[in-house]
């Protein structure tokens, strides 16, 4: 029944999956382009910022259609109404990873201490872990990983910080240029899995219909 | 209103009662019943079976019907919604063979009690049904007829339940200059209106509705659906609507008839806040009946 509705609900469904995968592309360029100092791999990612806010908008316009059109209700709203939420946060983390391709354009040329690249790389790999997560548990409806992602987030918040301490021993001759890209740059990484972390949780909401799951409440289960 | 003269004890309550005509003023024509308060049950059903003969249509339905708020009975064709429906104005006493068990209470008063006398529960328990069926007598008339049967004489007394029965059936500004025309003259959309009326004009507590809206054209449609959203205030009302985008707009509860298997008796599955059911529904057929995957 509902041929044609259920084939777009499940036609958007894996368009926003396959954008969760984009912005993890576009992460991990970003990431990789300001540790290698690669400014064309920069561009890459600043040029390809404008498809993904396309996609994402066009994941509103179709859930917008289809809400005006079928009249869905139950699952299928919830489904709706999660994507364009989801669809939302993307663009917003999309535009994260522009932001930290520009921090490599900024810091062309310059090189700083070793170890603030390798706190970098460090927070790029577990943020990587968790958008693979968000998109493994949005594909799959996943609600036991969807409620994993905060547990996956907390290191990247400690790196966060332990970034801030490594910052303070820098010597007053460093470029403070450099150095506030970089902050900004692990700013940028702990605001993307914080994004995937929201998203986790309208996932668990698009599974289950109710707001307060926690991962509390799948250990209990 | 003379009805608590007529009323059975079982049914009548204090909140049933009104003031006979003769006692009120002129301003004092139609004054609401002082129902029970929102959220509070005008219909309490426990553990109720119907036959039809052999057949068992419903099993072992237990639900509270919210007094002043809409409740929407939906389900698929033959699931006992309407037969549900009309157990709650013992419609269905006119067929043959029915036969009803366990409770059903209207403000805590058995409706299947000993001495309740139907006309008189019909009459604080009201009915629409599918076809419009206004009577071949003008507008007027047919907005009179129940107030009049009452007792009521006075021509000022009846232009004022008459006025504002039609007012409140969002149909009043369309037939204010032809009240003496025949109701059958008018629309069917503006039948249904008539109809309403006419039911309120008798200040039921309860309106039952069976598929009001389903033979009449869209307009009337909206003008029913205002008009149950204006006088839920004053009167509980159930549908039954094969529309669930309808059910979804104008009810607050809605409950989901489900028969599984034929000549299986049919149950209640789901009975909660509108707003919830069609968000997130917690159970699987309700789900699978509503986002249009079942039947």
């Amino acid at each position: 029944m509902r041929e044609q509705f259920n084939k777009e609900l499940a036609d958007l469904h894996a368009e926003v999956v396959d954008i969760v995968a984009a912005v993890g592309t576009a992460t991990r360029k970003s990431v990789t382009s300001l540790i290698n100092g690669d400014v064309d791999l920069a561009s890459e990612v600043i040029v390809g910022d404008d498809e993904i806010d396309a996609r994402c908008v066009g994941v509103e316009e179709r859930v917008l259609e289809t809400i005006a059109t079928q009249f869905p209700v139950a699952r299928d709203l919830r489904l709706l109404q999660s994507l364009t939420f989801i669809a939302m946060h993307l663009e917003r983390m999309a535009d994260l990873a522009v932001n930290i391709a520009k921090a490599t354009k900024r810091t062309a040329g310059r090189r700083g201490p070793q170890t603030l690249y390798d706190l970098i790389q460090a927070q790029g790999n577990l943020v990587y872990r968790v958008l693979d997560a968000t998109g493994a548990a949005l594909a799959e409806r996943d609600l036991e990983l969807a409620c994993k992602l905060p547990e996956l987030d907390e290191p990247i918040d400690h790196l966060y910080k332990q970034f801030f301490r490594e910052l303070a021993r820098l010597q007053e001759e460093e470029d403070i240029e450099w150095a506030s890209s970089m902050v900004l740059a692990s700013r940028y990484l702990e605001r993307i899995a914080d994004n995937a972390v929201d998203i986790g949780e309208r996932i668990a909401y698009l599974i289950t219909g109710e707001r307060d799951w926690s991962a509390e409440a799948v250990k209990a289960e | 209103m003379t009805d608590a003269a007529g009323a059975t004890p079982p049914v009548a309550t204090e909140a049933g009662a009104a003031a006979p005509a003769a006692e009120r003023g002129p301003g004092e024509a139609h004054r609401h019943h002082v129902h029970a308060a929102v959220g509070e049950t005008k219909v309490h059903v426990q553990g109720l079976n119907f036959w039809y003969g052999d057949f068992n249509a419903l099993t072992d339905i237990t639900v509270d019907i919210k007094s002043r708020a809409v409740t929407a009975f939906i389900g698929p064709s033959g699931c006992g919604k309407s037969t549900f429906l009309r157990c709650m104005n013992r419609m269905n006493d006119l067929i043959p063979g029915t036969r009803v068990e366990g409770t059903m209470l209207l403000d805590g008063a058995d409706i299947y009690g000993p001495g309740v006398d139907p006309v008189d529960l019909r009459r604080r328990v009201g009915m629409i049904f599918q076809q419009p069926n206004p009577f071949p007598q003008s507008i007027y008339d047919n907005v009179a007829y129940g107030p009049r049967l009452q007792g009521l004489k006075r021509k000022a007394d009846l232009d004022a339940i008459v006025e504002e029965s039609l007012r409140r059936a969002n149909l009043w500004k369309e037939v204010k200059d032809i009240l003496g025309r025949g109701g059958l003259t008018l629309s069917g959309g503006q039948q249904q209106r008539l109809c309403i009326a006419r039911v309120l004009a008798v200040q039921p507590e309860v309106l039952l509705m069976d598929e009001p809206c389903s033979a009449i054209d869209p307009t009337s449609v909206q003008k029913i659906e205002d008009l149950m959203a204006e006088i839920k205030d004053e009167v509980t009302i159930v549908i039954v609507t094969h529309n669930m985008q309808q059910a979804a707009r104008v009810s607050d509860f809605t409950a989901f008839f489900l028969q599984e298997v034929a000549g299986e008796p049919a149950v209640l599955v789901e009975y909660g806040r509108t707003s919830e059911i069609f968000t997130s529904p917690s159970d699987k057929r309700t789900e699978d009946y509503i986002t249009g995957r079942f039947g």
